[in-house]
Parts: structure tokens; C-alpha cells; sequence
């Protein structure tokens, strides 16, 4: 019981938060970008533009089927042989906006789609080009169907930023690892420590995708 | 002078030939009602005349813009072309104000003030001016349909194309919105094609009645003609079958 306690110490909390800031700030930023070049892309694959539109889909298809894990992996050793360096939270970033972009723009194309037709038709025949069709009509209902799969993206997102710990990324998994590294008997403090921690910041997003998605319904 | 034109227009989905040699012409300012069966291209032809539906051979002449010509600017034609549907299509995302200001604030960049008086007007016009700050889905489908086509005239529009108004409606509903349909046929320079199974409306409204099955146009008549004695065996059989 005295290893146990012994784990929370103050020391040890403070290494562990600092890297839950290192995993949210990595997270954050991943969500906008992946957000906006997601939005933009499901966008695209949906108009179907000759071209453009099948060379999107067939990116976003083929990055779905990859393993997060190996973008990671490219974009820290592979980009450095042809000239690209990132330090690691730079690399962890890239890899995650690349791999989510996909995930989202897939959950927005279906999104736009399960808009019903009529609501573009309306538009359209009222005298809307597809633009704004598209940015007033079709989008704020699209978004606000697309609430549920797009916050348990995010919450992938942030559980999967600890496949960094590969590429030693400080987040709070890696420093967990570096604890009981040092010390076995810490193993299951640590792992509990982890599992609130990851619990909290996760049940948080949660929370304000349903606080959205009903101030969005009324 | 004609408002809408069809010039032998083919149209096809697929294998399936959806219109078959349509030829029809309508004047500026009048009342056309289209008859038929289900299934018999009435949907499909009106939805032409404002690029819903693409055609695949002839002439399609509306407001002196030939749909055939890809280089049309179908979005320049709608500002002129209203459009009201069976299921109304509202959008679901904006206040029944917000429906009717939204096309004449974008497109016709019209000043805000005023834009918010015609449309205050519109809805006073159809009845429902104490529901502007509602949304489509608190109201009833007959609201709706008015808050629909109260949005189409806000663009002030030449023509309406009407696409079964009344089939979606539980029947107490039917009879505001044709009253409705009624007052905007008696302006004679508003343009109005209209599909609907409404044969009261059409014997008092119509100009002409057009009778369509299996994708062609069997019978353009005057409308008391059409009533007291239609041409057509098929004509006569729909009319038979219809307990009015």
C-alpha cells in the first residue's frame, strides 16, 4: 500500500501532467487541422469533380487502410531521407492531421449525403448557386448529423496519440513508461494513474460534443 | 409570348424513356395544369423546365434561355423560375423568416430592410406572419407548404412550377393552400405550371389542361373542354376513375 501511494508522488504527478499537456497540445492542434483539411476534402469527394474528386477518394481510401502507426513511422524516419525534418511532436502532428483528414472527410462526405436531396433541390430552385447551397443549407445540417461520429473520432484521436510513445514522443504514456521503467513495483499505480487521466480528458470531450449537439438541436 | 417551350424533348433514365416527344408551349401569364397517372412523366417534365432534370434530345425554350445548351446558367434562369415541391423543402436549419430573406439576400443582394418588410408581407399574405421565428418542423405540413410558396414569390418570381403541392397535405390542409395557388393564378403576368390531382382546382384555375401517360403528352385542351369532353380513350378512362 506504501509502494502504491508512493507512485503519486509529487514528483511523479508532476512528469506524468506535463505530459498530458504534451498529448492535449498535440491532440488540439491535430483536431483543427485535421478538422479543416478533412471538412475540405469531404467536400471535394462529394461534388464529384471530374477528376480531382476520384484522386481525393483514392488518397483518403488508401490512407484509411493504412496503420496509424506507419504514417507515424514515415513521417519521422522516412521524410528525413528526402529532406524533410520534423522533430517528433512535429512528426506525431503531421502523421495524425494526415491520417484523421481521412476519417473526417469520409464522416463528411456522409454526412453532406444524408442531408436530404430536397433540402439542395429547395435551395437550387429558390435560386442558390451550389455554393451557398452547399455553405448555408447543406453544411450547418450536415454538422450538426455529424456531432456523435465526429467527437468519437476525436476521442481515437487522443487515445491513439500515445502510439508516439514509439517514436518517444514525452506524452503521458511514455512518461508512465518511464516511471515504472525505473521502478516495477509502480506498474499498476501508473496504468490506473493513466487509465483516470485518459478517462477524464476523453469523457470531457465527450460532454462538450453533447453539450453542442443539443444547444444545436434547440 | 411564350414562358416555357418544349421542342420534340426526349428524356431518358437509363434505358427507361421517361419523356417521349413532348411538345407544349406556355404563355406568359397562364395557368397550365398537367393530368396523368402516376408514373406518367408529369414530375419528370416539370422538373425540366427549371434544370432539375437534364433532357437528352429537342428544345427546352423557358424565359428565353435554351436548357439544351450547357453553357445556360441554370442559377440565373431559378432566380426568374420558382419552384414549390410536394414535401415542401423547407430548410430544416432556418427560421420560416430566415427561409424566405435567405435567396433574396444572396441572390438578389436585396437591402436588408426591405427584404425583411416583403417578407413580412409574404407571410401576412399566407396567414402565418405570427410564426416567423419558428422552425419548419414545429409547423404543420399545410403551414409549410404556404411558408413554401410565400418563399418562391419573395424572389418575385415569372414563372412557378408546382410539383404536386397538396399530395403530402392531410386533407384539412388542402383547401388554404390552394386558395393560396388561386390568388397567384388570378395575377396575370405570374406564370403557373402545376401538377396536382386537385380536378377542382384545375377546372377553376387551368387555362389549358395538358393530359400525359407513359411519358407523352396525349391531350392539350382548354379546360372546359377538356372536362366536358376529352379527346383521349386514356383521358377519359382517368377521368372516370376520379370521384370529384
Amino acid at each position: 500500500m506504501q509502494d502504491f501511494l508512493q507512485a503519486y508522488s509529487w514528483i511523479n504527478m508532476r512528469f506524468l501532467l506535463t505530459g498530458l499537456w504534451v498529448t492535449i497540445e498535440v491532440s488540439v492542434i491535430s483536431i483543427i487541422f485535421s478538422f479543416i483539411i478533412g471538412s475540405i476534402l469531404g467536400v471535394i469527394r462529394y461534388m464529384k469533380v471530374k477528376y480531382l474528386s476520384a484522386i481525393v477518394g483514392f488518397i483518403i481510401d488508401m490512407i484509411r487502410n493504412l496503420p496509424l502507426l506507419l504514417i507515424i513511422f514515415f513521417t519521422y524516419f522516412a521524410l528525413p531521407r528526402i529532406g524533410v525534418h520534423f522533430n517528433v511532436t512535429v512528426s506525431t502532428i503531421v502523421a495524425m492531421t494526415i491520417f484523421e483528414s481521412a476519417m473526417l472527410a469520409e464522416i463528411v462526405r456522409s454526412g453532406i449525403k444524408a442531408v436530404p436531396k430536397g433540402q439542395l433541390e429547395g435551395a437550387l430552385s429558390n435560386g442558390l448557386n451550389f455554393y451557398q447551397a452547399l455553405w448555408h443549407i447543406l453544411l450547418p445540417q450536415a454538422y450538426k448529423k455529424m456531432i456523435p461520429p465526429i467527437v468519437s473520432q476525436f476521442v481515437s484521436l487522443i487515445k491513439d496519440t500515445s502510439l508516439a510513445t514509439i517514436i518517444m514522443l514525452p506524452e503521458v504514456t511514455f512518461r508512465a513508461q518511464t516511471i515504472y521503467a525505473q521502478k516495477p513495483m509502480e506498474i499498476i499505480p501508473m496504468f490506473l494513474m493513466l487509465a483516470i487521466l485518459y478517462f477524464i480528458l476523453n469523457f470531457t470531450i465527450s460532454q462538450i460534443g453533447s453539450y453542442i449537439d443539443r444547444r444545436m438541436v434547440s | 409570348m411564350s414562358m416555357i417551350e418544349f421542342k420534340d424533348v426526349e428524356k431518358y433514365y437509363g434505358d427507361f424513356h421517361a419523356l417521349h416527344d413532348i411538345n407544349l408551349e406556355v404563355e406568359a401569364g397562364e395557368t397550365v395544369v398537367l393530368l396523368g397517372p402516376s408514373g406518367s412523366g408529369k414530375s419528370t417534365l416539370i422538373r425540366t423546365v427549371n434544370g432539375l432534370e437534364s433532357i437528352e434530345g429537342g428544345q427546352l425554350i423557358v424565359n428565353n434561355q435554351d436548357l439544351a445548351d450547357p453553357k445556360t446558367d441554370l442559377n440565373r434562369l431559378r432566380k426568374d423560375v420558382g419552384m414549390v415541391f410536394q414535401h415542401f423543402n423547407l430548410y430544416e436549419n432556418k427560421t420560416i423568416l430566415e427561409n424566405i430573406m435567405l435567396a433574396p439576400r444572396l441572390v438578389l443582394h436585396r437591402d436588408e430592410d426591405e427584404n425583411k418588410k416583403i417578407a413580412m408581407g409574404l407571410l401576412d399574405r399566407v396567414g402565418l406572419a405570427d410564426q416567423a421565428n419558428k422552425y419548419p418542423a414545429q409547423l404543420s405540413g399545410g403551414q409549410q407548404q404556404r411558408i413554401a410558396i410565400a418563399r418562391s414569390l419573395a424572389m418575385k418570381p415569372k414563372a412557378l412550377l408546382f410539383d404536386e403541392p397538396t399530395s403530402a397535405l392531410d386533407p384539412e390542409m388542402v383547401n388554404g393552400v390552394l386558395k393560396i395557388m388561386r390568388e397567384i393564378a388570378q395575377d396575370s403576368s405570374m406564370t403557373m405550371l402545376v401538377v396536382t390531382h386537385e380536378m377542382g382546382f384545375a377546372k377553376q384555375v387551368a387555362d389549358r389542361v395538358i393530359f400525359m401517360a407513359d411519358g407523352k403528352i396525349l391531350e392539350d385542351s382548354p379546360t372546359a373542354e377538356f372536362f366536358e369532353n376529352p379527346k383521349e380513350p386514356r383521358a377519359r378512362h382517368f377521368l372516370s376513375q376520379i370521384v370529384h
